[in-house]
């Protein structure tokens, strides 16, 4: 514990920084980090057989999770404090990054959380997908002055939300989505139970922990 | 690897089911925002690299325009991904033994056990993970999981541009093989 720490001070990454929200926000890491790794999230099999539509459990995973989290999050900001941020629109950057980070995420197997998991559990690959982030997001910085006036400043909407254009409170338009969502994962996960589906996949429901 | 003492001593490790783990990370992500704000990720990569560059002696964080936004600091969302390690680790190491491994067997099926040209697909892979989602301004975490939770129409714009191009990609990559 101390080596690190004594580092991280000669960084100068320690300063000023608030107790509580160190120890809340590892706690808060540590719970997501081991639903990912128990649900298989973090495994290279469950990401890539989702991308090739032969499992779905990972894509029922996600959108459950955004479903419960949107209810619960806008029932928090109606009875109390919920610190939303709504992420800004600038459509040619969110689509270009999109279709770059989709064509990693079935390269790699992992995503930018899952591979800190999937590196976590002993996966030599997945640590090798993080350092190989690193050097994305350091190239995306350095091409930043270039790449923004092409693909961030024009069509930018600021941070825009669902219930902004309709013009409504978010409350309802989360419970419409949570129904949306769980019809559709519903229906994803009649797909999924298909006898032709089955074959093969759980001769051994343990196999792809190691994958 | 195939043997049955380690097919035993796996099959203590079942799986969370989908729907508990999805419950569980709604009301995480709930928790979340009602403390400090919503679950992101990929913001940390930028973070961690003005320290590598610091460490390194560069200048790269003080001058460059996109780390001029980007936090120098520990922060709650900091710890989150280092939580995550700690987290993953945890569950890995209670529920049975690591993981260890370079080679994912589903790879192995389509290109060879060959540890240079996995790892260069990882690296590859996370390149671009990343590149993608500072340019989008967030990963499978902040812009979908959190983001679209939110409601952002950003995260709904995200979420189609990357399951459309990761399942084109990976459909490509397997495209000779059926299992």
């Amino acid at each position: 514990m101390i080596a690190p720490l004594a580092i991280a001070a000669q960084a100068g990454i320690v300063g000023g920084t608030d107790a509580r929200a160190v120890i809340i926000g590892l706690l808060t890491g540590i719970a997501f980090g081991a639903i990912l790794q128990r649900t298989g999230a973090s495994s290279y099999h469950m990401i890539v057989n989702m991308l090739r539509l032969k499992d779905l459990t990972i894509m029922k995973l996600l959108f459950l999770g955004i479903a419960v989290g949107s209810v619960g999050m806008y029932v928090v900001n109606a009875v109390g404090v919920a610190h939303i941020g709504i992420a800004p629109v600038y459509l040619l950057g969110i689509a270009a990054g999109g279709l770059v980070f989709g064509v990693g995420w079935a390269l790699a197997g992992y995503c930018p959380g899952t591979a800190l998991v999937a590196m976590s559990e002993g996966k030599a690959d997945a640590a090798i997908t993080v350092l190989g982030g690193l050097a994305g997001a350091a190239t995306l910085a350095v091409s930043w002055d270039y790449l923004k006036p092409v693909l961030v400043d024009p069509l930018n909407y600021g941070g825009k939300s669902l219930n902004d254009v309709l013009g409504v409170n978010p409350l309802p338009v989360a419970l419409v989505l949570a129904a949306v969502l769980i019809a559709f994962v519903i229906y994803l996960d009649r797909i999924d139970s298909r006898p032709e589906r089955q074959a093969g996949k759980r001769l051994d429901p343990t196999a792809h922990l190691e994958l | 690897m195939n043997g049955h003492l380690e097919d035993s001593s796996r099959r203590q490790q079942r799986w969370m089911s989908w729907v508990y783990g999805g419950i569980l990370l709604g009301l995480l992500n709930t928790f979340a925002i009602a403390t400090y704000g919503a679950l992101g990720v990929s913001r940390n990569y930028a973070v961690a690299d003005g320290w590598l560059s610091g460490l390194l002696g560069l200048d790269f964080a003080s001058t460059n325009s996109y780390m001029s936004g980007i936090p120098s600091a520990i922060d709650w969302l900091f710890m989150v991904s280092v939580g995550m390690v700690i987290g993953g680790f945890l569950a890995t190491v209670i529920k049975g033994k690591l993981n260890v491994r370079s080679v994912p067997r589903l790879w192995v099926s389509r290109f060879g056990d060959s540890k240079p040209k996995r790892f260069a697909a990882a690296f590859a892979g996370g390149f671009l993970l990343l590149f993608g989602a500072r340019l989008a301004g967030g990963c499978t975490s902040g812009l979908v999981l959190s983001g679209i939770a939110q409601l952002a129409l950003a995260g709904f714009i995200f979420a189609i541009a990357i399951m459309a191009s990761g399942i084109v990609t990976a459909r490509f990559l397997y495209r000779r093989q059926s299992s």
